[in-house]
């Protein structure tokens, strides 16, 4: 591994402000606000209040608002040309869910029309458009979703597994986001004015950005240094009150990009508004910068807080201040709350600018900041190696139960498909603890109990295909049947997809990186690849956990071939860096299995011609939904493999669950250690206790491989 | 004023999902937020809707949040006071 650069080379961005760079900054320069009332929906109740709305994305499209964002902020690069990304990275947490609102509440039964529904299919329309072949992520940790793509696509670059990477953040207004966050009383009816005296809140917002990253040279706008994540673990939605969170993720940040507090010439705040979150930033940022405090501004009161998309929108941003020398004002605040100490820029001001600092706090407690800088101004960060990712142990939960009773059953080729009753799932877990959360929380926490046991585990990297369906489900039910009244924070809070990530984080104090990773089929080797990346596990372990819930109503309509049998769970893996356990790698990863040799790439990953005599046995992910093509991928790999040996069919036996593959990678550590896998499960079963290890290979729409060896 | 009180009790036990809490066993005088009964800062947000939505008082500043869900006699009053179907 060298010492790469990772370059921004093209952009594209949209926001209440405008679209594209010359509106973005035409608007930045003159100060001016995006934010009018809502016009997008007409709330039954009370005045619309002011949102950044994005005019021209009317309904009535084929696809929803999202998408048509994510479209747009991509279509300068795209436009550009250029060879494919290799890897896709998009922060999104609202996903289809402004065009699913109404089909919901109209009773649509047919899943068809909710086919855009999934987070992960706004990354994955972009992948097909720019004809990616390799990993597609899609970052789901609700208001800094947008940053943790940058921290991401630059760690896939310098780790050397991609040279180009599609990163950015989209999301769109919706009822479920409005009303949300107005249950919890967070918006500022006047418009958000961050910083200031009086602010009552934030302006929920839409938008997207779009950052090509390349690890070459031509002519960048910025260089991306260096990023931090880090979680509060502190509650589910207010910051840690002294802004500790914030603080070690800018710390990482700088320490990565190796420049001290003095490089900083502008901070590019987080800044939503609210009396909390404001708060605890400007603590956090004085007792980084001390009394030498940057040029700082926040521009949500310019864009209004566009969610998953800001974080982006705002890099972008960072990046037209580097290009353009324009730092952007704090537009909204009048008076600066002297509580604060804060200072920041009453107007737009022209200045050379080296290098930014930009923040991006969510619910969960998850911050990330990352620092963008003029191309080639400083030096490239050093580069690291890392030793593999050791499983230390790990956990299942399917219809059968928890580990032991799952295993007990497959032994004796029992089927463990279904949905665990709540009360087992739950016996072990504090009843104070859990009495908010609804299943698949629930899944989630007793799943990161049993694989951490006593452990501390410092980070968390969660997978889901499909989030916290019955939180959104009881959210909406009720919005709907008070004519939109009545919405419940609880469930808003619930609904996000990594609030289970976030309530892992606060159950053990984890307050390292804390990532939640969304895709229909692959969320969990999406976990694993971002664990691996982040480098997380050097100061103790983390956390790789990926589960799912079976929800009557929506299952169905999102996930119809799985939904067939109802069927959940999931499984975790406590993994680091150290130690003498199963070593796990995350070999390969394609967003599109169907792509004109992407199976041929997943072969060469393994070794190609003869690799399979490096495993024992192979566990098979064949979803429900695409069994033929996913048989034929199979057998494709076998055959250039020359792999011969027993093959799982684990979906069969546990269930036709997005995170399903979760589960199996748990289980296949325990057969690691066992040297076999239950001879009843597959002909030719037999043991492997000789070093070879053992294979899960992910097939269907999205393509992985993932091995486990013996440590 | 009393039943009131036992009404609220048994709502805040229901719509908090206060699983090891008996609505008898919310003192009408002890700290109702942050103290022994395990309610924070979201429940209160919940307890906001249910007081909008069953008795028509909005409570939508937080110093009035602060006084008003003090303890569950001081929820019971404020509405008392401001309950369209309550008052006079």
């Amino acid at each position: 591994m060298t010492d790469k650069r990772v370059y921004i080379a093209g952009f594209g961005i949209i926001s209440a402000l405008g679209t594209g760079s010359t509106e973005t900054l035409e608007a930045l320069a003159s100060g001016r606000s995006g934010l009018a009332p809502i016009s997008r929906f007409r709330p039954p109740a009370g005045d619309p209040l002011p949102v950044g709305q994005i005019q021209e994305i009317d309904a009535g499209k084929t696809m929803p608002a999202t998408h048509r964002l994510a479209q747009i902020a991509a279509a300068p690069i795209l436009t550009a040309g250029g060879p494919p990304p290799d890897a896709v990275v998009v922060g999104t947490t609202t996903g289809g869910m402004a065009a699913t609102e109404p089909l919901l509440r109209a009773g649509i039964e047919d899943p068809e029309a909710y086919r855009w529904h999934g987070a992960a299919t706004v990354a994955a329309d972009l992948a097909r458009r720019f004809r990616c072949t390799g990993p597609v992520l899609t970052v789901s940790t609700a208001c800094s979703s947008g940053a943790a793509p940058a921290a991401l696509g630059a760690a896939l670059i310098r780790s050397g597994r991609a040279a180009r990477v599609l990163a950015g953040g989209a999301d769109s207004l919706c009822r479920l986001t409005y009303y949300g966050f107005l249950s919890l009383q967070l918006i500022d009816p006047n418009g958000a004015r961050p910083l200031d005296r009086d602010r009552k809140g934030m302006s929920v917002a839409e938008g997207a950005a779009m950052m090509m990253l390349t690890a070459g040279d031509g002519n960048p706008d910025a260089e991306i240094l260096g990023a931090g994540l880090s979680c509060d673990a502190w509650h589910p939605t207010a910051p840690h009150p002294e802004g500790d969170g914030a603080l070690s993720a800018m710390k990482a940040a700088l320490n990565q990009a190796g420049l001290s507090t003095g490089d900083i010439d502008y901070v590019n705040l987080h800044g939503t508004g609210t009396i909390d979150n404001d708060l605890s930033e400007a603590l956090a940022v004085r007792a980084l910068f001390s009394e030498k405090l940057p040029a700082l501004s926040s521009v949500k009161g310019a864009t209004g807080h566009s969610l998953a998309a800001s974080g982006a929108v705002e890099a972008v941003v960072s990046a037209l201040a580097i290009r353009h020398g324009l730092l952007p004002a704090n537009t909204g605040c009048r008076l600066a709350d002297p509580a604060l100490a804060l200072f920041p820029l009453k107007t737009p001001k022209r200045a050379s600018v080296r290098a930014v600092l930009s923040n991006a706090f969510g619910f969960g407690g998850s911050n990330a900041a990352v620092v963008i800088a003029q191309p080639d101004r400083f030096s490239p960060p050093r580069a690291a190696e890392h030793p593999p990712l050791r499983i230390a142990s790990c956990a299942c939960v399917t219809g059968a139960g928890a580990t032991d009773a799952t295993l007990k059953k497959l032994h004796a080729a029992g089927s463990c498909a279904g949905v665990l009753d709540e009360e087992i799932l739950c016996r072990g877990l504090p009843p104070r603890l859990i009495r908010r959360l609804r299943r698949l929380p629930r899944l989630a926490l007793s799943l990161a109990a049993e694989a951490a046991g006593d452990a501390r585990p410092e980070g968390v990297f969660f997978g889901t295909g499909w989030g916290a369906l019955s939180e959104t489900d009881r959210f909406l039910t009720r919005l709907f049947e008070s004519d939109e009244k009545y919405p419940s924070p609880t469930d808003f809070v619930g609904s996000v997809h990594n609030a289970p990530a976030g309530q892992i984080a606060q159950f053990f104090g984890a307050r390292g990186p804390n990532l939640t990773l969304t895709g229909e089929n692959d969320a969990f080797e999406q976990a694993l690849l971002a664990a691996e990346l982040i480098c997380a596990g050097q100061n103790g372990p983390v956390l790789v956990v990926g589960a799912d819930e079976a929800h009557p109503r929506l299952s169905p309509l999102f996930d119809p071939a799985s939904a067939a049998q109802a069927a959940d769970g999931g499984g975790a893996l406590l993994v680091e860096r150290a130690g003498s356990g199963p070593i796990v790698s995350l070999r390969f990863l394609s967003g599109d299995g169907g792509a004109a040799g992407a199976v041929d790439k997943l072969i060469d990953a393994l070794g190609g011609d003869g690799a399979g005599a490096r495993f024992g046995a192979v566990l098979a992910g064949i979803p429900a939904g695409n069994k033929t093509a996913a048989r034929a991928q199979l057998d494709k790999v076998a055959t250039a493999c020359r792999f011969a040996g027993p093959v799982f069919d684990y979906r069969q036996w546990i269930g036709q669950f997005a995170t399903a593959s979760a589960a199996a990678a748990a289980m296949a550590c325990r057969w690691i250690g066992q040297g076999r896998i239950p001879p009843a499960l597959c002909a030719g079963a037999e043991g492997f206790d000789d070093g070879r290890g053992l294979l899960l290979l992910g097939l269907g729409d999205s393509i992985s491989a993932v091995e486990i060896f013996p440590g | 004023m009393e039943p009131l009180l036992k009404e609220l009790r048994e709502k805040i036990v229901d719509i908090l999902d206060l699983v090891d809490v008996r609505p008898d066993d919310i003192d009408p005088d002890a700290r109702l937020v942050g103290g022994e009964l395990g309610i924070d800062s979201i429940d209160v947000l919940e307890m906001v809707m249910m007081v909008e939505k069953d008795y028509g008082v909005k409570i939508d500043n937080r110093e009035v949040g602060v006084k008003v869900f003090a303890t569950l006699r001081a929820l019971g009053e404020h509405i008392r006071q401001n309950a369209p179907e309550l008052r006079g």
